[in-house]
């Protein structure tokens, strides 16, 4: 095989049994890698009414097709695995080294099941795989464990760990690779510590030998040159990195504030991607060969670290009430030594400082008080006082109070960053997405307000199904091959169909791509369907659909998901209870998948 | 302002001298830049279609503003240009490929131009080094083609610029037309212009 490399490990930590597995080609051209494998090696293991945080769940890592190759910005891997705060599948992927040293030490995946009666973590080289005793690392934060893991396997090791978040199984908890990498959404860090598995370490220096070398040579110099030519890839990220978007998205009065209450925050150029750079930002940094540097490396008087990103500055800013900067920065630092998601974090919390001020509850914080915002932050990992009842993120605070409409959620996860009322296809992407209240999943932005490929009407539900359908599709290609998705802000589709075929010399066209990303779209919605999960499930909190914002650009609009809903699920040849059609499960090869259901 | 946009991109789009999304116009206000957004249509330009942002720093308007902004920014800083225009001639474009300077044989070219430079580069588009050069020829004349690319025409309004853009494309098509007529030019002043 070209590209893959035809083997995924399996771990066991009940038993200690380790094997390798062929998955075999058929299977790879099906799924590519990444999410949709990972989704595959789901469905077939992770059964109805497992429990997400049980020996019986699996944490699956996976590697792309592209993955550790010379393609720009394709150093990735992605987590899959039941979620502990959605019940759902769930994915997320990250950038740096490890998923390139996993597949250089000769894996395209790794499967953990089982759990270990005490804490350990993994090595896997290309020699040899042990699982040792991780008890002198347990309770010990992500960069601590990073550098004590490095100090005992060497520095040639890459490491993705938890931290006390994970531990305590927070279901908010993330696992972070390479000290400053988040997987971040969904509680997969909680996963891993229901498991005992404190960190893995993987080291490799096989090959991954490419079909056509000269062929791949060719399509990257010519992605590069959209990459230098676009100003999103080659100024504004590169720039401010992703907060390039906070003024942006204000001045288009969709940044929501104080729990979703508002379409506007009065302060963001004081948390805006322009003064994080004039005033925090030390140097730029960017995943291996990627020339596109959107990651920021930051510095405090107090602490350094990288980030924060957009999402994040939302959550603990517009979200919370909270414009000083420098707290925004430190909190986000703090949350990837805890193991802590970030955007779930703080829309927690904003929940709970609408909930507070409104007499429901009494979490001690209101909007705005942002000395209060680390301290509770320790207290969530830890689940300590008022942080326990927010570890388990803003559906279960809120109905724990009765009061349910105040969590800003789809199937558990909590919405970030975007009011769907100012971009309607962001409403139907985050109602339909198999995985909740997720941006990545259809990230609809991209052709509602920076004009990719064109500029459509953002305030207008019309043509939204269709376009939604395409983002769905096409991110589960991104996260299968694994292409970081800045990238598909500047080239099209058929580059990277082009890019597979010359890495793994079996032949792509783009629109075998965006089948198999419609193969793993319905899939994963076959999973979530024999969860239970129904049409009822893809819906948006009664704030977006029934209250109209108050003023500003987006002004009287409310998201019309009725509508939109109807021609989605026409448009993807489900029912009208979002049950796909056998002759649609025939075409992508899935068929009799919903006699399991 | 917007009207003067949307009537000159009009204007460019039906002249023939853009296609359906080709081309971008700009004008410099101070320390500030207003530009056709990336990817708008310039035949049909909505007030949303008008990005403003600075002259020598990025905000974040500088994700929704055209590919050429770096070229337009190094126009501005390094000539007295106040106005841009970005198109792509036909004939202009088609000449460019086979001329290192177009040098008119009509009377109103050779009054206006004397002649137009050809400039080739390995990046044409949003290029750093196109961006890097062709002040220096902005200084001499005022359009210049981008090889296989387009134009780059400057003047202190929009309606100047455009009309240097449209008149280079009549000096071309008139160059092809006595070309493929294989006649030979009774009066050809156009060697004249080699040393201008």
């Amino acid at each position: 095989m070209y590209g893959w490399k035809g083997k995924v490990l399996r771990v066991n930590l009940t038993n200690k049994k380790i094997a390798v597995e062929t998955p075999g080609l058929n299977r790879y051209r099906r799924f590519l890698g990444g999410r949709g494998l990972g989704a595959s090696f789901l469905w077939e293991e992770v059964g109805k009414d497992i429990s997400p945080l049980s020996a019986e769940n699996k944490l699956i890592f996976m590697t792309g097709s592209l993955t550790g190759t010379d393609v720009t910005a394709s150093e990735r891997f992605t987590v899959t695995s039941k979620s502990p705060l959605t019940g759902t599948v769930f994915d997320g992927n990250s950038g740096g080294k490890w998923g390139v040293m996993l597949k250089k030490a000769g894996y395209d995946g790794l499967i953990i099941e089982g759990k270990s009666p005490s804490p350990v973590y993994l090595v896997v080289n290309g020699q040899e795989v042990l699982i040792k005793d991780a008890g002198n690392l347990w309770g010990m934060d992500v960069m601590e464990t990073t550098s004590s893991i490095l100090g005992i396997e060497g520095p040639g090791y890459s490491v993705a760990c938890i931290g006390p978040a994970g531990e305590n199984q927070v279901k908010i908890a993330c696992i972070v690779n390479d000290i400053t990498r988040p997987i971040s959404r969904g509680g997969l860090g909680a996963v891993m510590g229901s498991k005992g598995l404190k960190a893995i370490a993987v080291q490799g220096n096989m090959e991954i030998t490419v079909a056509d070398r000269e062929k791949l040579g060719f399509i990257l110099y010519e992605t590069n040159k959209w990459i230098k030519a676009n100003p999103i890839t080659s100024q504004g990220l590169p720039d401010f990195g992703s907060p390039v978007l906070v003024n942006l998205i204000n001045d288009c009065g969709l940044l929501p504030a104080y729990n979703f209450q508002e379409s506007q925050f009065a302060h963001a150029d004081n948390i805006s991607g322009e003064t994080l750079a004039e005033k925090y930002c030390i140097k730029s940094a960017g995943c291996y060969k990627c020339p596109i540097n959107c990651l920021k490396v930051t510095k405090t008087p107090n602490d350094s670290g990288e980030g924060p990103d957009y999402e994040t500055i939302w959550a603990f800013g517009p979200q919370c009430g909270i414009h000083d900067l420098e707290i925004i920065i430190e909190a986000t630092y703090l949350c990837v030594r805890l193991g802590l998601d970030t955007i779930s974090a703080g829309a927690t919390i904003g929940c709970a400082m609408e909930m507070t001020e409104k007499g429901i509850m009494d979490a001690g914080i209101r909007f705005g008080e942002s000395t209060k915002l680390k301290p509770l932050l320790q207290d969530i990992a830890y689940k300590k006082g008022t942080g326990g009842e927010l570890a388990d993120g803003a559906r279960l605070l809120a109905s724990r109070f009765k009061a349910e409409d105040y969590a800003v959620h789809v199937k558990g996860l909590e919405i970030p960053a975007y009011d769907p009322r100012g971009a309607k296809g962001m409403g139907l992407g985050f109602a339909t997405s198999n995985k909740g209240g997720s941006h990545l999943s259809a990230y609809t932005i991209a052709t509602e307000i920076l004009g990719v490929p064109k500029m459509i009407d953002r305030l207008s539900f019309d043509g939204k199904a269709g376009l939604t359908i395409f983002h769905q599709n096409m991110t589960a290609v991104l996260d299968s091959i694994i292409l970081c998705r800045y990238l598909a802000l500047a080239v099209s589709t058929e580059y990277f169909a082009r890019m597979v075929t010359a890495v793994t010399g079996e032949k792509f066209q783009s629109q075998d791509l965006y089948q198999i990303g419609e193969r793993i779209w319905n899939l994963e919605k076959l999973y979530n369907l024999r969860e239970g999960f129904t049409a009822e499930d893809d819906t948006l909190p009664k704030r977006l659909l029934e209250q109209p914002v108050k003023k500003g650009p987006s002004k009287g609009h409310v998201v019309e998901l009725e509508p939109m809903l109807e021609d989605y699920y026409r448009f993807r040849g489900w029912d009208n209870n979002g049950i796909p059609y056998d002759n649609k499960l025939c075409e992508l090869g899935l068929e009799g998948k919903l006699s399991d259901v | 302002m917007y009207r003067e946009f949307k009537q000159i991109g009009r204007d460019l789009f039906l002249q023939g001298v853009n296609n359906s999304h080709s081309g971008n116009i700009s004008v410099r206000l101070g320390d500030r830049i207003i530009i056709t957004r990336r990817g708008a249509m310039l035949g049909n330009l909505n007030k949303t279609d008008l990005i403003e942002t600075g002259l020598d720093k990025n905000d974040s308007r500088i994700v929704l503003a055209s590919t050429e902004i770096g070229v337009h920014r190094s126009i501005y800083k390094n000539t007295s240009a106040l106005a841009i225009v970005h198109a792509h001639p036909v004939y202009a474009t088609a000449l460019s490929l086979v001329e290192d300077e177009i040098i008119p044989v009509d009377s109103e070219g050779q009054y206006i131009f004397h002649k137009i430079p050809v400039i080739g580069f390995e990046y044409t588009v949003g290029s750093a080094e196109v961006a890097r050069v062709l002040p220096d020829y902005l200084k001499e004349y005022k359009i210049v083609m981008v090889r296989g690319h387009g134009s780059f025409a400057v003047g202190q309004l929009l309606e100047e610029a455009y009309q240097w853009t449209s008149s280079l494309e009549n000096v071309c098509k008139i160059i092809y037309l006595t070309r493929t007529m294989r006649g030979e030019l009774k009066e050809n002043k156009s060697q004249n212009y080699i040393k201008w």
